[in-house]
């Protein structure tokens, strides 16, 4: 697997979510709290994904 | 106050209904004489009738069966909790079914004439200057309903006895209007209509003390909150033709944000992408994984409900 950029559509009211979010201390920035998000959602070893 | 001062009785005779003034901190008590006997019931602001319990705001918040602890709802965009429920004994509510009408009776079993909850309220709340098209969708109380494995609402026959009741203490100054439900040709109140008990009381200090408290928030709005707040008094729609459109956060403009994935976030994300609902669009399927997460971490209210805090 290769690393990868992707194109994340926020609109004003989501982007101002996520940023209530960092600015509540879940992150550095909002890519961080994408990254976060992301990691957090992996699933474990032997549990279904896209559930 | 240590005991609740009793101040209103009242006997509701089948194919009756009673629209009243329930102040804020005091209790009505709808009771059963005989048992087995459905009771409809809407509730308004007292000094605003265009505020009214919300039976789909109050089954987001509580379910299809509000009980004891559950709190009637005023409809968007007040959302104020009206009255709460401080006790039940039998404890089978329904906010699914709408109010039985004439409409039913006439087209179903052939009635000219029929006792129907719709009238019923109409009638009673006529004494307050409503008309039968302020009649709300109804609180169903002591009514028991289930919902089919083919996701249909059905109505079964009910074991209330007499003696069991329910009580609501008043949050704010309502008209609360029970009726004895109008339907005794089906399975509602066990195919018969009978008597209910009406009583009010102050509550005592205690039992006010018990209410949860509920959030107080900016956009429990207000008709002083409202672009327009004057209540139409014609029946015919006609456009405004000075009329603007000001849509809350408008225009919707979406920004882009690039999000450089390592390997390991990379296969991350292909794990858990929904390509059958995003196909081969990473961004739609990013977005959806992080708003999911953001529900599963900060979201405390299920279903929109706002968090009540315990006392």
């Amino acid at each position: 697997m290769q690393e990868r950029s992707v194109k994340l559509r926020l609109n004003q009211q989501q982007l101002e979510l996520l940023q209530r979010t960092v600015a509540g201390g879940a992150a550095a920035s909002v890519v961080d709290l994408v990254r976060r998000a992301l990691r957090e959602s992996a699933p474990s070893r032997g549990e279904k994904p896209n559930g | 106050m240590a005991e609740r001062e009793p101040l209103f009785t009242w006997t509701m005779l089948p194919g009756t209904g009673k629209a009243l003034e329930v102040r804020k901190g005091q209790v009505l008590r709808i009771e059963q004489l005989e048992g087995a006997q459905c009771v409809d019931f809407n509730c308004f602001n007292l000094h605003d009738y265009k505020e009214f319990m919300h039976c789909g705001r109050t089954r987001t918040v509580h379910g299809f069966n509000p009980t004891k602890g559950m709190f009637l709802w005023s409809a968007p965009p007040r959302e104020r909790a009206m009255m709460y429920v401080i006790e039940d004994t039998y404890a089978r509510n329904d906010v699914l079914f709408p109010r039985c009408s004439a409409y039913l009776y006439e087209s179903a079993y052939g009635f000219h004439t029929h006792t129907n909850c719709h009238d019923i309220q109409s009638e009673a709340q006529r004494e307050y200057g409503l008309t039968p098209d302020d009649v709300h969708d109804s609180f169903n109380i002591f009514m028991c309903t289930e919902i089919t494995t083919e996701g249909r609402a059905t109505i079964t026959r009910q074991s209330a006895k007499k003696g069991d009741y329910i009580e609501l203490i008043a949050l704010m100054d309502v008209l609360a209007v029970p009726n004895v439900c109008g339907a005794d040709i089906m399975r509602t109140s066990n195919f018969s209509l009978k008597p209910i008990k009406l009583e009010i009381f102050r509550a005592t200090e205690n039992e006010i003390a018990a209410v949860p408290q509920t959030p107080v928030l900016r956009s429990q709005r207000t008709p002083e909150d409202f672009t327009n707040s004057a209540i139409k008094a014609t029946r015919e729609l006609v456009a405004d033709k000075s009329y603007v459109a000001r849509f809350p956060n408008t225009p919707i403009i979406e920004q882009e944000i690039v999000v450089d994935l390592s390997a390991e976030e990379a296969l991350c994300l292909d794990r858990l992408a929904r390509r059958d609902l995003y196909g081969d669009d990473d961004g739609a399927a990013l977005r959806d994984i992080v708003f999911s997460w953001w529900e599963s971490q900060f979201l405390n209210a299920a279903s929109g409900a706002p968090q009540i805090a315990k006392t």
